[in-house]
């Protein structure tokens, strides 16, 4: 989750000499990420800032020619008062107000011009917050301290010109999400001082019992509740309403802004409950019973879980701890007695709790990174001198629940172990004083962690981490020595290779489809228990269908000479295993019959060296008279009721990987020249072709080194039920040159067995 | 035949060479040519008839040499004749060389795949090997082998793929890490290349599956150093040579220190555009160093070897180096799209 911290703000606790810039540059190597810098406010040059002033109005009264509007004298310091028309009415003589002079440009653009107004002269404009975009709010100007010096320039005062960084932090840095934290890191890199924790005790005006239960410590270790009363519920004055705002919250009232504000000061977020609607008096941390539910401050009813950890009075739920109030115990106007919760809460209840509520806050993000339990106190410090000041509130009592808080880690570093591991020499001094920066304290070699790092930070590794994101642009760039290491693919991968440049060379495009699909043709495949969509919920074991599909969407598109291969896992479940056998097929669609997918089969096999071994098969995918079977997978024209016109096949690697031979044997097919004859027989349509060029091979023995068809053809000479198919045969021996007489015999064995074998008629 | 004695006395070989060669010379057409060949040379010719009549030695050298040197000037002339019809021929075939040839189909390799061959080769290069490791995984290896802590948000069912109570398809190639580790003793030099899924609904940045190169190096003496050379190398590699590697710190619980790993912009050069979001550097993935609870894990002894460990993915490389919009496009199999590349 990305936070907003205004510069204005984080300066006040660590100042480096540094640009915005640079600090975010330096932010972004050794802490987190700095997605932006965001300039706001007002228009910061040619001494625009010098035309916004403190100023004192020293009459207001009715314009006369206008009933809305009010003519007012405004002292802004110089010799001369402004008379200066204004809409709004939430002041009078008297009261100490921020203004822009005739000149000055304004965030949105604008420039002010001395103008009559009704007919009465106006010179500038006496500002409401939205105008110098310090908030939202239009319904009145603002109302600064009346202690202020008129004419003070009004970027002294309040931010009217500001850099906001957006960060972004990582899971395991909670005390990152707050602008001390985050100071704290900045004063570290550039080793300038920390400001001490923001915030100073108010006095305690009564002594009464604040009744806190906490039933659930584990959920709960800390709970500092804290009692306050005369409260008067008002808005924040324009400084912190200007920070809540900047640091992209909403200002609300004194009492809410002021728990957001040490929220986002501190990382530890708190929450105010109208004292006066809590039945019994009384708060108490549980988790929720069956059934109950809550309606929270956004106005939903929500039902809780068990699971839940809860705030709660004595009759029922008040708040979903760590997450969001409820709407009945929100602090109002009305409210005069207020409960301020400066609690801990365990991380992984509220994760779960805002994760099945789908909710997320700015609390809850905070909390479910775990927070340090010992911040409580800090915050219930500083959020109670903001409630005396602002609010005019007297602090009455206090309960500070806690369990036994965690120990701080002690761990031990090494310095020269910290070194090698880096690759980098960093001297002992330098790594201690980098920690200490950091709020370790270090003993020799023992260094305790702060109590904010103490979830992060337990082991010496950790602590390297420390080490090392200071020295990131410092350490050099090298190679390993690699003293044993070779590198190679293994055969199967080389052979994934092959098969892909095979088919490249084909005329196939490599395509990549989903592993997960609506349905397999397999009724054992495994199913995802959430899938994201029907359409990808089955782990498929078999490629041809999700291959087939976007072979036909090429079509739809108009895209010509569609012929597609992938090569992909497939997952085949295995009774009582858990996981499934994965297996690389490798899968093709092409245009046409039988014979274009065969084809391509028949090129592969024959790089790879295997031979065909085909069958007639049957398949769900293919069509029943035209499908075959080989060892490694299947080949057939697509059943036209899956789609018209296409031809596809679908491999196992491991077993093509299996039948092709590791390597191949010289044999002398150059010196002697093959001795060619063209064979035609004539036999029954159901004798294959591949039975007859077997039954040649066994016929002729060794001497055979090719025997491949070339034509097939039907006719009425041939006769109803036959065919004729015309093979090449070569002969060869790598001894000598084969002469007619040596080829008669072979050809005549050949002639007779495939005569007794299959009825084959040699044709003339 | 009669009046072949006083032919024979007739000859003078000198003008009959002289008067040959120059009926040769003027012979404009093979025809021609073979016309002159046989008044000269041929059966019935004075030359033949002489040499068939000589009695002296001298004479019937004499009249060798006119013979040989009439059949050289044939041999010649022919040459050139037929030179001259060739030319003369060829000069009327001409093709328009601008069309185009006799088409050969080819494929593509999809996108994703020259990558992966690329980092793969880049690898091999450096003595690494690759491991193909399985995609449907048990929790202990997704989760518990690489330091996950038992509430780490990636195990929950929202964000990785449950096939049953303790099988995974993986959100990262990171398990084979922890296989190759098991199956031997360190030195380890790896990469691993493969399908990943994540609970992502699919947009122009995200699908649920995509593709990471997982890298793994444990040895004695393994540094921080050695990881930014070599990612840097990986870089250069991929992005061009004249690229810079920058390194920052990051979090991931596999990993102990983290960091996250830019390349400056190949589009602008480090004075920000669009693509560097201004900033002169783009995110490549993550990086660190082996965390000790890792090697433990798989028996290693966090004193003796470290390690150090990146996984990237491979879509992100491509749509950065080719320009692409919409990372569904690698999943759409369009053959318009595929033979682009
Ligand atoms: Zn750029």
């Amino acid at each position: 989750m990305a936070m907003r911290v205004p510069m204005s703000w984080l300066r006040e606790y660590a100042d480096p000499p540094a640009t915005t810039s640079e600090i975010a540059e330096r932010l972004s190597v050794a802490t987190c990420e700095v997605e932006r810098v965001v300039r706001r406010g007002v228009p910061d040059a040619d001494g625009n800032l010098g035309l916004f002033r403190v100023g004192r109005v020293l009459s207001a009264e009715k314009h006369p020619n206008a009933d809305r509007l009010q003519l007012c004298v405004v002292d802004v310091g110089e010799r001369e008062p402004y008379q200066i028309v204004c809409g709004a009415w939430n002041f009078g003589a008297g009261a100490t107000v921020a203004v822009a002079l005739p000149g000055a440009r304004l965030p949105n653009g604008l420039t002010l011009e001395r103008r009559e107004l009704r007919g009465e002269r106006s010179e500038g404009m006496i500002l409401a917050e939205d105008e110098v975009d310090l908030g939202t709010d239009h319904s009145g100007i603002m109302l600064l301290p009346d202690g202020l010096e008129v004419g003070t320039p009004l970027a002294d005062v309040l931010p009217i010109v500001d850099e906001v960084l957006e960060v972004e932090t990582t899971g395991n840095r909670p005390d990152l999400l707050s602008v001390y934290g985050l100071a704290r890191e900045v004063a570290a890199l550039y080793d300038v001082p920390l400001a001490p924790w923001p915030g100073v005790e108010p006095e305690r005006a009564g002594d009464e019992p604040v009744d806190v239960r906490v039933e659930d410590e584990e959920g709960c270790p800390r709970y500092v509740g804290r009692l306050f009363r005369d409260v008067a519920v008002a808005p924040s004055p324009p400084w912190l309403r200007a920070r809540v705002f900047a640091a992209g919250m909403r200002p609300i009232s004194n009492v809410v802004d002021v728990t957001n504000y040490v929220m986002l000061a501190l990382g530890s977020p708190l929450h105010a409950f109208d004292f006066e609607t809590l039945r019994g008096g009384r708060v108490v941390v549980r988790r929720a019973a069956p059934g109950e539910t809550i309606r929270t401050l956004d106005g939903q009813l929500r039902g809780l879980d068990p699971d839940d950890l809860l705030i709660a009075d004595a009759d029922g739920a008040i708040a979903i701890a760590g997450i969001m109030g409820g709407e009945e115990t929100e602090v109002s106007e009305a409210t005069r007695t207020v409960l301020l919760e400066a609690a801990n809460f365990e991380p992984v209840s509220i994760l779960h709790t805002s994760e099945r509520l789908g909710l997320r806050t700015e609390a809850s993000n905070r909390w479910e990174k775990g927070v340090d339990p010992h911040l409580a106190g800090h915050a219930a410090r500083l959020a109670s001198q903001l409630l005396v000041e602002l609010a005019g509130a007297r602090w009455v009592g206090e309960t500070d629940a806690r369990a036994a808080l965690p120990e701080r880690p002690r761990v031990e570093l090494r310095p020269g172990r910290a070194s090698a591991l880096l690759g980098h020499e960093v001297p002992a001094e330098r790594q201690h004083a980098i920690l200490r920066r950091l709020g370790f304290e270090v003993d020799g070699e023992t260094v305790t962690v702060p109590t904010w790092r103490a979830r992060d930070v337990t082991r010496e590794a950790d602590l390297v981490e420390e080490v090392a994101r200071f020295e990131l642009d410092a350490i050099p760039f090298t190679l390993p020595a690699r003293r044993d290491a070779i590198g190679r693919l293994t055969r199967e991968q080389r052979l994934r290779r092959t098969v892909e440049d095979v088919l490249v060379g084909c005329g196939l495009c490599e395509a990549y489809t989903p592993s997960l699909v609506a349905q397999d043709p397999s009724p054992d495949a495994l199913r995802l228990s959430l899938p994201l969509s029907a359409d990808q919920s089955v782990l498929r074991t078999t490629l041809v269908p999700s291959l087939l599909a976007a072979a036909e969407r090429n079509r739809e598109v108009g895209n010509e000479g569609v012929a597609l291969f992938e090569i992909a896992r497939v997952y085949l479940p295995t009774a009582g295993e858990a996981l499934p056998r994965e297996r690389w097929h490798v899968a093709g669609i092409v245009e046409g019959g039988y014979a274009e997918a065969k084809g391509v089969v028949d090129t592969l096999l024959e790089t790879l060296k295997i031979e065909a071994r085909v069958e007639r098969g049957t398949h769900d995918l293919f069509h029943p008279g035209k499908t075959a079977r080989l060892p490694q997978g299947w080949v057939g024209e697509i059943h036209p009721a899956h789609g018209r016109g296409w031809a596809g096949f679908e491999l196992d690697l491991a077993e093509l990987a299996a039948a092709a031979p590791e390597r191949v044997l010289y044999e002398d097919v150059v010196t002697f020249p093959s001795v060619r004859q063209d064979l035609a027989f004539v036999v029954d349509e159901d004798v294959p072709a591949a039975a007859l060029a077997e039954a040649m091979r066994e016929a002729a023995g060794e001497l055979v080194r090719e025997v491949r068809v070339f034509d097939e053809y039907r006719g009425e000479q041939i006769g109803a039920g036959k065919r004729s198919l015309a093979f090449r045969v070569a002969f060869g021996s790598p001894e000598r040159t084969l002469r007619d007489e040596d080829v008669t015999p072979l050809r005549e064995a050949i002639v007779e067995l495939l005569a007794r074998r299959f009825g084959a008629v040699l044709r003339a | 035949m009669t009046d072949s004695s006083d032919t024979v006395a007739a000859v003078d070989p000198q003008a009959l060479q002289e008067e040959a060669l120059a009926a040769i010379a003027a012979a404009s057409s093979l025809d021609e040519l073979d016309e002159a060949r046989v008044r000269y040379l041929g059966r019935r010719s004075a030359l033949k008839l002489a040499l068939r009549e000589v009695r002296d030695r001298e004479t019937g050298m004499a009249l060798n040499a006119a013979r040989e040197a009439i059949e050289q000037a044939v041999a010649t002339r022919q040459h050139e004749l037929e030179r001259a019809e060739l030319d003369r021929a060829i000069a009327e075939e001409r093709v328009d060389v601008t069309l185009p040839g006799t088409p050969h189909p080819r494929g593509r390799l999809h996108l994703v795949t020259q990558v992966r061959r690329e980092v793969e080769d880049i690898f091999l290069g450096m003595g690494y090997e690759v491991v193909d490791g399985r995609e449907v995984e048990t929790t202990r290896y997704l989760f518990d082998a690489l330091n996950m802590p038992p509430n780490h948000p990636t195990r929950s069912p929202l964000h990785t793929f449950y096939v049953g109570e303790d099988t995974v398809l993986r959100s990262e190639t990171s398990p084979s890490q922890i296989h190759t580790m098991e199956a031997k003793p360190p030195p380890v030099y790896m990469v691993s290349l493969g399908r990943c899924y994540r609970r992502d609904t699919a947009d122009a940045t995200h699908y649920p599956i995509f593709h990471q190169v997982e890298g793994l190096a444990v040895d004695r003496g393994i540094t921080l150093a050695d990881l930014k050379g070599t990612l840097r190398a990986l870089l250069r590699q991929l992005f061009g040579a004249e690229r810079e590697a920058r390194f920052v710190t990051h979090f991931f619980p596999f990993t102990e220190p983290s960091v996250e790993v830019l390349v400056s912009c190949f589009q602008c050069d480090g004075d920000g555009c669009p693509m560097c979001r201004h900033s002169g550097w783009i995110e490549i993935g993550g990086s660190g160093m082996v965390d000790p609870n890792v090697l433990r894990f798989v028996g290693y002894d966090p004193e003796e070897v470290s390690g150090f460990a990146f996984g990237w993915g491979l879509e992100r490389i491509a749509i950065l180096r080719h320009g692409l919009p919409d990372i569904r496009d690698l999943w759409a199999n369009d053959l318009r799209f595929l033979r682009q590349f």
